[in-house]
This record gives structure tokens, sequence and C-alpha cells, in this order.
């Protein structure tokens, strides 16, 4: 922006620059794979009803479960897990890289 | 003894030993570092935040509902797993960096606006009461399961005992221990599981993923098709109720809180990540119980007509664990923890809501030089009048324990998820378009009951239990609209958000 501020704003779309920024990023990477795997997932499931698509997501079995089962039932808790942890790891790597940062611009 | 009396035994030797344990606590506590209270690391928070999650919803009503319902009920799973994905990437770091602890606080200072806190106040008090409508109805069940007695009356019993067991904890002073309270709750689900697993025949060391032949079993044997996707509803109300029980996560007043009990911001992150761990533990084993449930009930030769297995659904956990014949004491056992994990989830938000009626409307609104001694009273008085309430509600329950929750979601979700989510991630939002946005949730969470008759396109959108997946939408654009329409907030308030919420790292 050209106009000069004495005060960005705060916006989940238009971070600023910084630590904001790489935060924002990192949480709309993850959000996107919590609704792609829990709604999409879903809707895969609801429009392949019927096709061979749709009997294969049925007929496939893991640990004996029909594979739309397990995934909704079983993989979808781990799924949330694992994308805790990796918001966890990459926002204490960004924590630790921002707040080297700014110790050295006080040097 | 026989099965009644033992379930009786072990379910007050729990409830008891939790008492002396957190006395004993207290006691050496108090010798050793003169102050209650401890922090016992990632994992222990993680333990807490689950243990104060736990509660009858996860150990009756959510084996009941899938029990019901097959593939349609694991929408619950998901809801209430994927709830804390929200919670922790969006909320959790920002809501400790803007340091307060409740939501009517939270409302308050962000917002600037005593009614706007007033209201804010009033609807958690209202997700706290439906809320315990939907664990008072456990406690019932249990109660008339293990004396032999009539609803009503169970639910009366157990509403006394709930508010004894208040009040002598209360008096005593006796501190949680959550991390003990999640392993017996835990223990108390899944012994008895692998137990059934076990006499069944089926993989019992991780009945979890054992059930699958009991699964095939069910359909080679009684063409009964439990994994049958979008059976009985549709796609829409599949993916609305799962919605709105993971926005509703973000927005309940006792998981916010938890976030201030640890040290500082990382540990409170990756506690989150072992309280989901340890709540999946519990998730991914209810549904065993509905299959077994639904197994021995048709090789008994029994289907149920839809009506008697809606009657029976919130029950089939214990129903279950006595048809397959487990030992009277693990019946016990299992009853014991979620006799437990009800019993203090009714204990904490009826002191959250206590707490809330005494400070946030009786203190802030109605008397603001009240004294300590009178706000103390009112507290008091208020925990005996909300158990009252909720217990008049739970005489003749709305639905099933999980159809309950999920309303209490609902209105958390329609209502102070969005104004969290606004507040802490755009700072043009004013007081005016808060206020606007609760009353506008409030509206989403009541449209099928009040509006649904008259106008049927409501009731198909707002269902009572989905209703936030059109409502939170809604009600950030009335937000945003409203707060565009109005000056903006104070300028110390979005420096405040931009230089010490967002900006702690420049």
């Amino acid at each position: 922006m050209s106009r000069p501020e004495k005060r960005s704003k705060v916006n989940l779309f238009r971070p600023k620059k910084g630590h904001m920024r790489d935060e924002v990023l990192i949480i709309l990477a993850i959000l996107f794979g919590w609704v792609v795997c829990t709604f999409g997932f879903q809707l895969l499931v609801y429009a392949c009803r019927g096709t061979g698509a749709g009997s294969l997501l049925t007929r496939l079995t893991l640990f004996n479960l029909p594979l739309h089962f397990w995934f909704t039932g079983q993989f979808l808790p781990l799924w949330f897990i694992f994308l805790c942890i990796i918001f966890n790891v990459y926002v204490d790597r960004i924590t630790e890289y921002h707040s080297r940062k700014r110790d050295r611009s006080y040097e | 003894m026989n099965d009644s009396s033992w379930s009786i035994f072990v379910v007050l030797l729990v409830l008891l030993s939790f008492i002396l344990v957190g006395l004993r606590q207290k006691a050496r506590e108090s010798q050793e570092y003169g102050f209650g209270g401890r922090f016992t690391g990632r994992i222990g928070g993680g333990a807490a935040i689950a243990s104060n999650w736990m509660s009858a919803a996860s150990l009756m009503g959510l084996a009941g509902i899938i029990y019901l319902h097959g593939y349609q009920g694991l929408a619950y799973v998901i809801g209430w797993t994927g709830g804390y994905v929200l919670l922790l990437v969006l909320l959790a770091s920002q809501i400790r960096r803007f340091g307060k602890f409740t939501t009517p606080e939270f409302v308050g200072e962000r917002y600037g606006s005593r009614p706007a806190r007033l209201i804010a106040a009033v609807i958690s008090i209202a997700i706290s009461v439906i809320y315990c409508v939907a664990q008072f109805k456990g406690i019932g069940l249990i109660f008339s399961f293990m004396f032999g007695l009539g609803y009503e009356q169970g639910v009366t019993y157990g509403a006394l005992a709930v508010v004894s067991y208040l009040v002598i904890s209360g008096a005593l002073g006796v501190p949680r221990n959550q991390q003990l309270q999640y392993l017996v709750i835990c223990v108390a689900f899944i012994v008895p599981l692998m137990w059934l697993a076990r006499r069944l025949g089926y993989f019992w060391v991780l009945p979890q993923f054992g059930y699958g032949r009991a699964l095939t079993d069910l359909w080679r044997e009684f063409r009964i098709d439990f994994t049958l996707p979008f059976a009985d509803d549709s796609l829409f109300q599949w993916c609305a109720l799962c919605f709105t029980l993971m926005v509703g996560t973000g927005g309940l007043p006792h998981v916010l809180s938890r976030f201030y009990t640890v040290p500082n911001v990382r540990d409170a992150r990756w506690s989150v990540v072992w309280g989901l761990f340890f709540i999946a533990l519990v998730y991914w084993s209810a549904p065993a119980f509905a299959v077994f449930g639904r197994l021995i009930e048709a090789r008994r030769g029994m289907i149920p007509s839809p009506e008697a297995a809606r009657a029976a659904a919130d029950v089939v956990t214990l129903n279950t664990a006595v048809a397959a014949g487990l030992p009277g004491w693990l019946v016990g056992v299992l009853a014991a923890g979620a006799l437990s994990a009800a019993f203090f989830t009714v204990a904490g938000l009826l002191m959250t809501g206590a707490a809330s009626i005494s400070h946030d409307i009786y203190y802030s609104f109605l008397n603001p030089r009240a004294s300590e001694r009178a706000r103390m009273q009112v507290a008091k008085g208020g925990t005996l009048v909300l158990a009252a309430l909720v217990l008049i509600i739970a005489l003749d329950p709305p639905g099933l324990i999980a159809e309950i929750t999920a309303v209490a979601f609902a209105l958390a979700g329609n209502t102070i998820f969005p104004l969290f989510l606004l507040g802490i991630w755009w700072d043009r939002a004013n007081r005016y378009g808060a206020i606007a946005g609760m009353l506008t949730g409030v509206l989403c969470t009541v449209a099928q009951p009040v509006f649904g008759g008259t106008f049927p396109a409501v009731a198909a959108l707002f269902p009572v239990t989905s209703s936030a997946l059109c409502g939170t939408p809604l009600v950030i654009l009335v937000m945003i609209a409203v707060s565009l329409a109005t000056p903006p907030p104070p300028e110390e308030m979005r420096s405040f958000l931009e230089q010490e919420v967002h900006g702690h790292m420049d």
C-alpha cells in the first residue's frame, strides 16, 4: 500500500508482514486440510453412490471396516491429531525464527 | 452381591476416592508449596482438557446415536474431535494473549460494551443449562439402571446426589485432580469394552479395530448394514451436524478457559494435541459398543422397533454389558465411569454458570456496590437455582443425550464462536455488530422450533441440532455489515489487537 499508515489493520485475509503473515499462512493451510478431508470426503462418498468408484469405497475394507466407514470413524480423528501436530511444529519454528530476528534488531 | 448392588458399591467407591485423593493432594500441596494447583506438563494438561470434555454425551450418548443411526452418527465423532483443530489454529493462542478468562469478560473487554457482556453472559448460562440437561438425563438413566427406579425418580435422586457432591466437595475445598479423573473415566470405558470383545470372540486387545469383524458378521448373518452412508438423512444434514459440533467446540464456555491453566502459550498448544489424542481414544471405542449392542440383540432374535430402539439408545453401553453377561463389578465400573464424567461436567458447568450470574449479571450490572459476601451468596443460590431449572427440563427430556448436547453446541457456534473469531481476527468489529450478531445467532438456533411450522424452508436450513452450518456464516455477515455501518471501535482496542494479540513477535 502506498498510503502511509500509522497502524496496520488486523484482518485474517490481509495479515501484516512478519510473524502474523507466516502464522496466517499455516492457519489457512491447516484449515484447507481440515475442510477437504472432512467435508470433501463426504461429498465424494455422496457423489460416487451407485457408481463403480462408490462401490470401491464401500466394498474395499480396512481392519474389516468398509473404506468409507474406516476413513470417517477412525482415520479422521487421527488426521485431526496429525494436523494439530503439524501446526504446532510449524508455529514453534516460526516463533523461534521471529524471536531470533527480533533480538538481533535490538543489538 | 447381585449385579446392581455391585454397581452401587463401585460407583460409591469411585466417587468417594476422588474426594479422598483430592483431600490428600490438598494437604500435601499446602505443606510442600503453600498453594494449591500444579502444572503437570503437556501430557497432564492434555489429560485435563480431555477430562473436562468427557461427559455423559461422550460415554453414553455417542454410542447411543451410532447404535441408532450407524454411519450418520459418526458426524458426532468427527464434529467433537475436528472442533479442536479450529480451536487450536484460530483461537487458542490469540485468546490467551488477549488475557480474558471467560466469554463474558472477553466480550465486555473486546467490544467495550456492558449490554454485549450481559447478553454474552446470559447466552453462556443458557449453553451451560442445555448442556447440563443432557448430563442430568445420563445421570437419571444410570440411577434408574442401578436402583431399578423409574426415570423421573432416577433423575430426581441423581440431581440430589450431584448437588450434595458439589456441596460436600465445595465445603471441604477438594481440588479436582483431572489427570486421575481422565484415567478413571478412560479405563472404565475401555476395559469393559475389551472384556465384551473377548466374550464375543473378537480381537480384544484393540477392540477399536476388532469390531470390524462384528460389523461384517452383522451384515452376513442378519443383513443389517450399519455402514450405509446417508441412509436416514441427507448429505446436507450430515455436514450441517458435523460443522455445528465443530464450531460449537470453539464457543463452549468450559473449553476455552482450559488454555489458561498451563503456564505458556506453547505448552497450551501442545496440550491440545494430547487432549485431542485422549479424547480420540474414547471416540474410537464408542462405535464398538454400538455395533456389539446391535449384534447381541440380533443374535437373541430381538430386532427392536424404531421407537423401542430410540428409547434404549442412551443406555446401550450398559444394556450391552449386561446382555453379554459381563460380571457385575465390571458393569459397575462402566456405570461409575459414565457417572463420574457426568458428575464432574455438571459440577464444572453449574459452578461457572453461577459465578457468571454473580459476577457478570449481579455485580457488573445490577449491583456494582455488592459486597464480597453478597456476591458469594448469589453464586451459591445461583448454583441451586440452575440445578433446579436443569432438573425441571430433564424430567421430560426433549431428545437423546447427544441431540440435547448438540443444541448447546449449536447455540455456542451461532453466537460465541463468531464473536471470538471476528473479535480476534478483525479489528473493525464493534459492539453494535457483536450485539446484532448474538441476537441473530439466538434466532438461528431457535429457528426450527419457533418458525419451522410457518416457514418449512427455515426448518430445513436450520435444523435444531445442526443450525450452525447456515447460522454461523449468516451471523458473521450480519456482524460485518452492522460493524461497517456503525462507528469503528476505540483506537486503543485496535492497537491492542495489533500490537499485543498479533504483534507480540514484531
